[in-house]
């Protein structure tokens, strides 16, 4: 502003005295501040904006360690009714609960408010049940009486979307959204809709199973399809006597005639005196648990129904502890076993070899959980996770998961409630509330909100016993067809997968790219460096779509075909031009200096390609001196020794080994003076007889290493090599080492031609060798430059997204073996990520994966550009 | 070293004259021959790697299109098989392969190793055969002929048919028989095919504007319902404008469909019945055939007409049969659509951010940290970006989006899932890092003394970054910014989170209002790749296409970066010689 008034006053003056105006115009200073404005807002907000990445993936990431919280509690009090009560359900919605007694009474009532609702009562004729059994997600249920009859039923809940203007005029307004006309609620919805609850129930005629023995235990289940229905059910009386009984039902197609068939069956007899607490059957009605009060289980392989069979009886509980729950999880494989000290054990039947059953399974415990402070009096479980809610004697109520243990919320009933007697508990079939009811009609409702039970620390990145594994192992596997199955979110794999691609893409690159480097900045001719350097720099954009494309369906066909000869090109290449330069020290000096620029290079290249042709043309012989003729056979242990094999591979251990011990013991020493004395081609013979010298005694003190080896009993197959797989990590070795070149040659490239030109004259001058001043001047100067450019290229490897994609097979496993594929964290996430629902569990671990990556990028990176910086400025200060 | 330097000097002074012309030379070992060999063999490999890439590339894609002959091949058994000869390769004969071979072929697999040669013909013919391609053992064969009469059809449907012309019906009459051959047919053909896009332009373009005005009409009532309500009268008459503009485009619409079956009526009419090898029929709509002819017998000319019409067809139709045929004109258009609209986001801003660090950020600590973690992004992994985008940019600011400006169409997104501006967004943020980091070091390279000089003359800030400082840090700038084109229009990565698929209904600009729909999603070379690579019935069958679609990628990014050089070459030397 002053700035402003003082433009005005010299402008005000200028005019009088008639002189050039120099003040600087308004336009100029307004577009000055404007850029300044523009550009720092600009600046400072795509810096903002890319850290903004990082804190947004966390702000994704962490509900999956949050666990569950409770929204709100209600309680209240719904009509008394005679009886015990069995069981207690809530609808979708959380409007409608209704608790069923043994004397068949049923009590709804409006969950928000307590409200009565009026429900149908099945008509038991003043009996009281002794025996009750209920499906977790349908709402079968079935009744044992003491005469030994059964009746089976259903109850349900039925919601219907009307229009609000449906909703009957007289309708008792409840809350701010429900009404009711005493047998059904209204909710209104938006958009002038009301959904419509009601209770249905329905009840068949009874049964006689057992007569005159009094039923104490009942499982039943609805299984088969639409057109075949079948029902089967499972009763223990009085006696001791176990029968089951399966009823399909047919329709004929053309008549729509019905027919049932029941077969009844009884099982082997249970040991006189136990005392039943619990009955349990499979969907498929080929497994059948009977659980005694003291913790026994008698467990029957039912899947011949005519011939029964107990498979296995196991104490699953201490002395003087009883068995109080048990009850399947979803999916009936696992159970649930709720004692009277409080402790909660999930196990499940595992196949195992010498299992002491007569069908090869046994029970195992596979989850222990964390222990409650009193006797588990009620248990629901979760209708579409591994959730469950256990109620205990002192009144809480535990949510838990029982594939990673955890305790994700302790319910308390609100103070005011008085004794927390509870009868049972249900968890709402969206497992977003779970209620509880206790004597005299009391219950409470939480709301809870609980969006990632399957996910802790320890689940992702710990081993955990999934169902019908044989122990807890690291197992990614995010989906499945089935509505039980039990997601397997361990991120320990795809790590595994990201660093074993790494690391083979690395061991293809790094020397390639780093020896080529060297070989550009000190012994390439300038000219051919100037069209080598920009090709390789172009390279690095090439797209990695391509790369994997010609990996997967170009080179992992010819590489499953020529693996011997892919195997022995890592052999015979660097032999062929070790070869060739022992060949080019026979020539005069004069003429290897003058021939030392262009042609020497192009004889590199004729080197190089005798070698392949050699791999290519001696790949069949060897493949039979080596493998037996057949690779993937010797591979598989199937057939040949491993001694040929490993022979090769110690050659180079070999070699070191038999040239230190030439200089050390032999005459080495004395070689070295003789070739100093000799003349050119007498010391090129020399030298070149030491190597060939060197490399037989190698080869010979290599296979008698090797055949010590095979004769303890080492065997190389079974670890990093076994069974081939055609997209392997081999082949992605390749392809990814491919991609990484240029950008590691590049940069380390840079980093050698960056060292101060009057270093290498100095070194030179000194009369050094070109080699000499390359190794012992050249590269310790640059050596941070060059570790740097590993650093990036290991950053781009860690990252790579299509090639892992496409060409590595992408199965989730553990294991070592470079000839079978892998998944790495980049492929997983662009393979699950579009299929994955916003906000699920999936969709937040896929983000946690990409957070993964990040990290480690950013922190390779990070080091790799710090490390760069100093040496940067050391190689300034030189 | 400089031990052995001078152990070196006194042992040839012992050796005396006899040796003294090894004075000059060094000990062999200090030379370093083979290590330097080894080293040279290295990058002579990675020479031989990226040549035989490119090579590989080049000449699968150039040869793609290349009318081969159809060879018929008599086996040994008395069936026929006929095709084009795909490739050759030796193969392991297994033991039951090896029971059913004649004994003295069987001595010459034992004295290959058990190794024999292989064939692989594209046969064509997939609706009868449920195949494209078919392995012959050579010692299988009995005899090959390339006769004349083999025609090669390309199709709409079911891919390549390979037979004969068995007869023909044009307009509801025979064909003589002399004249059957594609040569004869051509006339017939090109009014099938012009009858053809006739009905397609009526079934897509016309009865598509019906759709469209149609679906327009219907969320104007939407929207009327959501501002005022169900049962306002705004939304009834809304309603009523609705139906009596429905039933007029109904009328249209019945019309349009009753035109396009008179067409595909009269287009029945016009078929050629094809004998197949193995003696079945098939009988084709005229229109139905993209091309024909008799490799066999084609003359150079003709063979460059048909590798020409090609390529046409190749970058100026659309994808068919689950885009292993046909065009890929969709992706093309998206590639390069999607690398423009990158540019737009990724220069501005990366130019700001560069010129924010180095001409007005105070340079300390938290500038040199910023620094580096902007080169380090260049790090973070593709697929990183594109989890963001998808979460970000359209999941939440495109669900805003849509609740906001788009509320009638919902619960079916519009900018809340994954397009073309989500896609240029991600990787514009992904790119961002290489423009910054390349201005950076353009504005470095500007002496101080320009910027100096330019100050003690009066000029502001802004002046001098404007008139002084960019001018000159042009080459550097748009080498970055070429360099960010070549890099997102080679990343395929981020995309397949954020927008691309492998089959776009529509282009992203077309005739309606606002014409350009930057929320649609689009088809990208990449993807296309390895889509049809990898998500295809047949990866064989879709091999081709996929090298030549590999071959328009590396052109592309090539073309990019070779500009990109050429650029900071050019303005280089323009301002190599305007330092003070």
């Amino acid at each position: 502003m002053p700035q402003n008034a003082a433009t005005a006053a010299t402008q005000g003056a200028s005019a009088l005295v008639g002189k050039r105006d120099k003040t600087t115009k308004k336009s100029v200073i307004f577009a000055d501040k404007a850029a300044d404005w523009i550009i720092t807002v600009g600046g400072l907000g795509v810096i903002l904006a890319v850290f903004g990445i990082m804190i947004f993936l966390l702000q994704v990431v962490v509900p999956l360690f949050t666990g569950g919280s409770t929204i709100a509690t209600v309680s209240g009090k719904a009509p008394d009714k005679p009886g015990t009560v069995v069981m207690d359900r809530v609808d979708e919605y959380r409007t409608l609960s209704v608790a069923v007694t043994t004397r068949g009474d049923l009590s709804a009532f409006h969950v928000p408010t307590g409200r009565a609702i009026e429900a149908p009562t099945f008509d038991f004729g003043g009996k009281t049940a002794t025996a009750f059994a209920r499906t977790i997600a349908t709402g079968d249920i079935a009744f044992g009486f003491a005469d030994g009859n059964v009746r089976f039923g259903k109850t349900g809940f039925e919601v219907k979307v009307i229009p609000l203007a449906d909703v009957p005029a007289g309708a008792m307004v409840l809350d701010r959204n429900d009404r009711t006309d005493g047998r059904q609620i209204f909710t209104t919805l938006p958009g002038n809709q009301a959904r419509q609850i009601s209770i249905s129930a329905a009840m068949a005629e009874p049964q006689e199973v057992s007569p005159g023995a009094a039923i104490v235990g009942i499982d039943y289940r609805v299984g088969g399809t639409v057109e075949r229905p079948t029902r089967a059910f499972v009763t223990v009386d009085d006696k001791g006597i176990a029968r089951l009984s399966l009823a399909e039902t047919k329709v004929n197609l053309l008549t729509r005639k019905e027919t049932t068939e029941i077969t009844t069956s009884t099982l082997p007899a249970l040991p006189a005196g136990v005392v039943v607490k619990a009955v349990l059957m499979t969907e498929k009605a080929d497994q059948v648990y009977i659980a005694e009060k003291s913790g026994r289980v008698h467990r029957y392989d039912t899947r011949d129904m005519t011939a029964p069979k107990l498979a296995e009886t196991v104490d699953l509980l201490p002395q003087g502890v009883e068995l109080t729950v048990f009850s399947f999880l979803i999916g009936e494989q696992s159970l649930v076993v709720g004692t009277s000290d409080g402790s909660v054990d999930v196990y499940f039947r595992l196949q195992q070899a010498g299992a002491r059953s007569t069908d090869g399974y046994t029970l195992v415990r596979a989850h222990r959980l964390e222990k409650q402070g009193a006797a588990i009096v009620a248990m629901d479980v979760s209708k579409r996770t591994k959730m469950f809610v256990t109620a205990d004697a002192k009144g809480e109520t535990w949510v838990r998961h029982s594939t990673t243990e955890q305790t994700l919320l302790r319910l308390r009933p609100p103070a005011d409630f008085g004794a927390a007697d509870y009868k049972a508990v249900a968890f709402a079939p969206r497992d977003d509330a779970v209620l509880a009811v206790a004597g005299g009609g009391r219950y409470v409702e939480w709301n809870v909100s609980i969006p990632h039970p399957e996910t802790t620390w320890s689940s992702i990145f710990g081993r955990i016993w999934y169902e019908g594994y044989s122990g807890p192992e690291y197992t990614w596997q995010s989906s499945s067809g089935t509505d039980s199955f039990e997601p397997k979110f361990s991120l320990v794999p795809l790590i595994f997968g990201t660093l074993k691609s790494t690391f083979y893409a690395l061991l293809m690159a790094v020397p390639l790219a780093l020896a080529a480097a060297i070989f550009t900045s000190e012994f390439l001719h300038p000219t051919v460096r100037s069209v080598v350097k920009p090709a390789m720099e172009m390279m690095a954009s090439l797209p990695s779509v391509v790369l994997g494309f010609i990996a997967a369906l170009i080179v992992a066909p010819i590489v499953e075909q020529n693996i011997t000869s892919v195997l022995l090109a890592f052999v015979f290449v660097p032999l062929a031009l070790i070869v060739a330069a022992y060949s080019w020290q026979f020539m005069p000096q004069t003429q290897a200096i003058r021939l030392s620029g262009v042609p020497r290079f192009i004889l590199m290249f004729v080197a190089l390609a005798v070698g392949l042709w050699l791999a290519s043309v001696l790949g069949g012989p060897l493949e039979r001196l080596m493998f037996a003729g057949d690779f993937k056979a010797w591979v598989n242990r199937d057939r040949g020794s491993p001694v040929p094999f490993m022979t090769v591979i110690l050659l180079p251990a070999a070699f070191l080994a038999a040239s230190y011990a030439l200089r050390r013991f032999g005459p080495g020493p004395r070689i070295d003076g003789m070739l100093r004395r000799a003349s050119g081609s007498q010391a090129a013979a020399l030298d070149g007889g030491r190597w060939l010298a060197l490399i037989v005694a190698a080869l010979i003190l290599s296979y008698v290493v090797s055949s010590l080896l095979a004769g303890v009993g080492y065997d190389p197959r079974g670890g990093m090599i076994d069974t081939y797989v055609q997209r392997n990590t081999l082949v992605v070795g390749f392809a990814m080492g491919f991609a990484v070149i240029p950008i590691i040659y590049t940069i380390a490239e840079d980093a050698l031609n960056s060292v101060p030109e009057h270093l290498r004259g100095a070194s030179l001058a000194c009369g050094a060798t070109q080699w000499q001043t390359a190794t012992r001047v050249i590269l310790p100067t640059a050596a941070s430059g060059v570790f740097a450019a590993v650093m990036i290229g290991m950053g781009r490897a860690v990252g790579e997204t299509m090639i892992v994609v496409m060409a590595a097979g992408n199965t989730p496993i553990l294991d070592m073996n470079i000839f079978n594929g892998l998944r790495a964290l980049s492929a997983n996430i662009a393979v699950e990520l579009p299929e994955a629902v916003r906000d699920d569990s999936l969709y937040r671990m896929l983000f946690l994966a990409a957070l993964t990556l990040f990290v480690i990028t950013f922190v390779v990176n990070t080091a790799a550009e710090v490390i760069r910086q100093r040496f940067r400025k050391r190689a300034v200060s030189l | 070293m400089t031990a052995v330097n001078i152990d070196t000097a006194a042992s040839t002074g012992k050796a005396k004259s006899s040796v003294y012309r090894r004075a000059h030379a060094a000990d062999l070992s200090a030379v370093g021959e083979p290590f330097q060999w080894v080293l040279g063999g290295a990058l002579a490999m990675g020479c031989v790697l990226i040549a035989g890439l490119l090579l590989l590339v080049f000449w699968n894609g150039l040869v793609t299109f290349w009318p081969k002959p159809i060879e018929v091949v008599r086996l040994t058994d008395g069936a026929m098989v006929a095709g084009e000869p795909f490739r050759t390769e030796s193969f392991r004969v297994t033991a039951d392969q090896l029971a059913k071979v004649p004994a003295d072929k069987r001595a010459a697999i034992a004295t290959d190793d058990g190794f024999a040669d292989r064939t692989l013909y594209r046969t064509g013919n997939y609706d009868i055969y449920n195949d494209d391609f078919r392995w012959v053992p050579d010692y299988e064969v009995a005899s090959v002929e390339r006769p004349a009469d083999m025609v090669y059809v390309e199709r709409l449907e079911w891919g390549p048919l390979i037979g004969r012309i068995k007869s023909a019906i044009v307009n509801g009459t025979a064909v003589p028989a002399d004249r059957l051959t594609p040569a004869g047919l051509a006339a017939a053909h090109d009014a099938a095919r012009a009858r053809w896009a006739q009905i397609q332009h009526i079934e897509r373009d016309l009865i598509g504007d019906v759709n469209h005005t149609i679906e327009k009409a219907r969320l104007r009532v939407r929207s009327v319902e959501l501002s005022s309500g169900a049962d306002s009268p705004a939304y009834r008459a809304a309603q009523q404008r609705f139906s009596d503009e429905n039933v007029k485009l109904q009328e249209r619409f019945q019309a349009l469909t009753k035109q396009a079956q008179a067409l595909r009526a009269e287009d029945a009419k016009d078929t050629v019945t094809f004998a197949e090898i193995g003696g079945k029929e098939k009988a084709v709509n005229l229109s139905a055939v993209v091309r024909f002819f008799q490799p066999n017998e084609l003359s150079i000319f003709g063979k460059i007409g048909v590798y020409l019409g090609r390529w046409w067809e190749f970058l100026s139709t659309e994808p068919r049969e689950a885009n292993t045929e046909g065009g890929i004109l969709p992706a093309i258009f998206g590639t390069v659509a999607m690398t423009l609209l990158l540019v737009i986001f990724v220069a501005p801003f990366g130019v700001i951010t560069a010129l924010y660090l180095r001409e007005y950020a105070k340079q300390g600590r938290l500038v040199a940290v910023v620094r580096i973690s902007v080169n380090n992004l260049a790090g973070v992994p593709s697929i990183v970006y594109g989890v963001f985008g998808l979460g970000f940019f359209a999941y939440i600011v495109g669900g805003s989006i849509d609740q906001v400006f788009f509320p009638e169409r919902l619960p079916s997104p519009t900018f809340g899932t994954g397009g073309l501006f989500w896609a240029a967004l991600t990787l514009a943020l992904l790119t961002v890092p290489v423009v910054i980091v390349a201005t950076e070091e353009a504005l470095a390279a500007v002496p101080r003394s320009m910027r100096e000089g330019s100050l003690a003359c009066g000029a502001s800030k802004w002046q001098t970054i404007r008139r002084i400082v960019l001018p000159r840090a042009m080459p550097g700038i748009m080498t970055g910014i070429i360099l960010a084109m070549a890099r997102g229009a080679g990343e395929v990565a981020p995309l397949m989170l954020v927008g691309v698929v492998k089959l776009a209904p529509e282009l992203p600009i077309d005739g309606y209002f606002p014409y350009i729909h930057l929320e649609r999603s689009f088809m990208h070379l990449g993807f296309h790749i390895y889509d049809v690579g990898f998500q295809s019935r047949n990866s064989e069958a879709g091999k081709p296409m996929v090298f030549v679609t590999t071959l328009l990628l590396i052109l592309l990014i090539v073309v990019m970066n070779a500009a990109a050089i050429y650029i900071r070459n050019r303005l280089r030397r323009q301002f190599a010689g305007s330092q003070f």
